[in-house]
């Protein structure tokens, strides 16, 4: 399943947005008594502007693994 | 005007139109229904599969609206509403559930169709050998779909509470039923005929409209929610204005921490996506490209939906409806209910007061319908393909292989029908005890056991990983790690003070994962492998084209 560089890159890159959107990444922006820095970020909640940006890498990564990963190896297949 | 009496008020601006709404809904599901059977052979992979030939809009849809239950439009817009903006996090288990449809589905549905499998057992059954791997895969998935198939039904109730507010009881052979039973009834019933006549076909058919519904009403909730704030300017404002609590993690109930969103995303998603039901419609895609297609449109959509549409929705009821936090817990405001688990109701009591607001009394009354439609859909979509499910498990895995293996194709399709409806009554039961129940309740919360029936599934993982991908495990140790995995989620479910605090920092599905995937590890180390000739014509269905 990771066998090329590219199916490599895009595994790393689809953990790494697990590891800072609802993993232990989220302490780096929630606002809390120990680290109380804004709530909002360009007037959205922190949060908010939080999940919807590592949702749009996720989705990303999925986009490029459509196109170049999985239709390569159907073809292939074929 | 009182939130909950839209639909009442309309009957003066647009007459009985949004009764007659959802009498349409109910008549198109029946004629799907009818037009499946019409289709369907009497044969089991056609009852069960649809005859493997599910092209990409009718696969995409089923998947996303099994996927979308009650809880996508009740349970979890409840738990924004009562913790905050912590569980917008959730959403990002979708993208992880959507590859994994390419990436594990792809490899289900070569093997299902070039060994013939039907359920998720017959596929471990059939690699690892024996019949006590089968018999724990069935366990694990009937131990699943309950839990599924009673919080949709329990959805029912409460939207029949919310629809018809004043109206009396129902009063049927002798017997008084408040609108929450007839709720619960009328979607039952409904649900188990179509099931029972049409099979996958008509399950799979109504699974587009309800997800076409499902799609538009959380879209629109969430754009009738903005509007009504006066766009997204004031929304954000209003929502920026909230205590912290409710802007931060871990929220109210202090459960969202990253490790337990974490370990939700990444575990909890995969074994939300290989529920039997999912499994089922893996088998029953055309070919791979219909699955790399559904998995680009769930892993797009499904988020969109929530993180801009009914997340939103909930966490502007915070701002409209704020909940109380009291010592006792988090009590929702009385518009929305009185007891905590009642929060599960935001969204219905939301929409009646934001989208008439949006489009006026009449139109308004019309997208209410429509979207308290699509929350029905959502319930109907999930209840079907579990009873259907649930079915193809009992009757091949169970009833095939230990009561009745000389049992025809026939008399296992009606065998399946008669689990379909002793199922169906069963969870009615348990619904029906559990709204009478005093202090000590189970089913309460509609969010707690969607996770709980996630967690009993993602115990098929690691076998299904290895089945798929590594082929290092031994029959003796699927047993082993599968007893662990499904015995340790009861254990901790049952006595949650025993994992000494472990569950309150990962789910509990991930625990059960690791324990299973240790088990499994150690036990195959030391057993004999499944022999070498299965695997590799497992590896070269898998190679294969097609």
């Amino acid at each position: 399943m990771l066998k090329t560089r590219l199916s490599k890159i895009l595994a790393l890159i689809f953990f790494f947005a697990l590891i800072m959107g609802p993993g232990p990444g989220l302490y780096l922006v929630n606002p809390s008594h120990d680290n109380p820095c804004s709530t909002t970020f360009l007037g959205m909640p922190i949060l908010f502007a939080w999940s919807s940006f590592w949702f749009f890498v996720q989705a990303g990564v999925v986009l490029v693994a459509y196109r170049k990963l999985w239709a390569k190896s159907d073809n292939l297949e074929e | 005007m009182n939130n909950f009496r839209i639909l009442a008020a309309t009957d003066t601006a647009v007459g009985h139109l949004p009764h007659f709404m959802l009498g349409g809904y109910m008549l198109l599901l029946v004629w799907l229904c009818y037009l499946g059977y019409r289709k369907g052979k009497a044969t089991e992979e056609d009852y069960y599969l649809a005859g493997r030939g599910q092209g990409t809009i009718v696969t995409s849809l089923t998947i996303m609206a099994t996927f979308f239950s009650s809880a996508a439009l009740l349970g979890i817009p409840g738990v924004v509403y009562r913790d905050g903006i912590s569980f917008f996090l959730f959403a990002l288990n979708l993208p992880v559930a959507g590859a994994a449809i390419y990436l594990l589905g792809d490899r289900m549905r070569k093997l299902g169709k070039a060994r013939g499998y039907v359920t998720p057992a017959d596929l471990v059954g059939d690699y690892y050998g024996g019949a006590e791997v089968r018999l724990l895969a069935a366990a694990t998935s009937a131990l699943y779909v309950l839990p599924y198939v009673i919080m949709q039904i329990k959805a029912g109730g409460y939207l029949a509470q919310r629809l018809f507010p004043d109206a009396p009881p129902l009063e049927f052979f002798g017997s008084s039923f408040t609108m929450y039973e007839t709720g619960v009834w009328a979607l039952s019933f409904l649900t188990m005929a179509y099931v029972l006549v049409g099979g996958m076909r008509s399950v799979a058919w109504t699974d587009v409209i309800q997800g076409i519904l499902l799609i538009f009403g959380m879209l629109v909730a969430g754009l009738a929610t903005i509007a009504y704030f006066g766009g997204l300017g004031g929304y954000f404002e209003a929502v920026s204005a909230l205590p912290a609590k409710a802007l931060s993690a871990p929220g109210y109930s202090d459960k969202w921490n990253a490790g337990m969103l974490f370990t939700i995303c990444a575990f909890a998603s995969l074994g939300s996506i290989i529920q039997p039901g999912q499994w089922m419609r893996f088998y029953a895609a055309k070919d791979s490209g219909t699955l790399r297609k559904s998995a680009l449109v769930f892993a797009v959509v499904l988020p969109v939906c929530f993180l801009f549409g009914i997340m939103l929705v909930a966490l502007g009821g915070q701002v409209l409806f704020p909940p109380e936090i009291t010592a006792e817990g988090i009590i929702p405001h009385p518009s929305i209910g009185a007891k905590s688990s009642e929060v599960d109701q935001i969204v219905i009591v939301m929409i009646q007061r934001v989208v008439p607001e949006m489009l006026g009394i009449t139109f308004g009354a019309i997208v209410v319908t429509l979207i308290l439609i699509a929350v029905l859909a959502a319930s109907m979509s999930t209840a079907d393909s579990n009873l259907h499910a649930l079915s193809a498990v009992l009757t091949r895995d169970v009833y095939d292989r230990f009561i009745r293996p000389q049992a025809d194709e026939r008399e296992r399709t009606w065998v399946g029908r008669i689990v379909i409806v002793l199922a169906t009554m069963a969870a009615v039961a348990l619904v029906e005890w559990s709204q009478k129940a005093g202090a000590f309740n189970p089913l309460e919360l509609i969010s707690q056991l969607m996770l709980l029936a996630i967690a009993f599934s993602s115990q098929l993982l690691p076998i299904a990983i290895d089945v798929l991908f590594l082929n290092k495990g031994s029959r003796q140790g699927a047993i082993a790690g599968l007893t662990s995995g499904i015995g340790l989620v009861l254990l901790l479910t049952i006595k949650p003070e025993w994992s000494f605090g472990l569950t309150k920092i990962v789910h509990v599905s991930a625990v059960g994962i690791a324990a299973n995937a240790i088990v499994f590890g150690f036990v195959s180390r030391v057993t004999k492998k499944v022999p070498q000739k299965r695997i590799d014509e497992f590896r070269r269905i898998i190679k294969a084209k097609g």
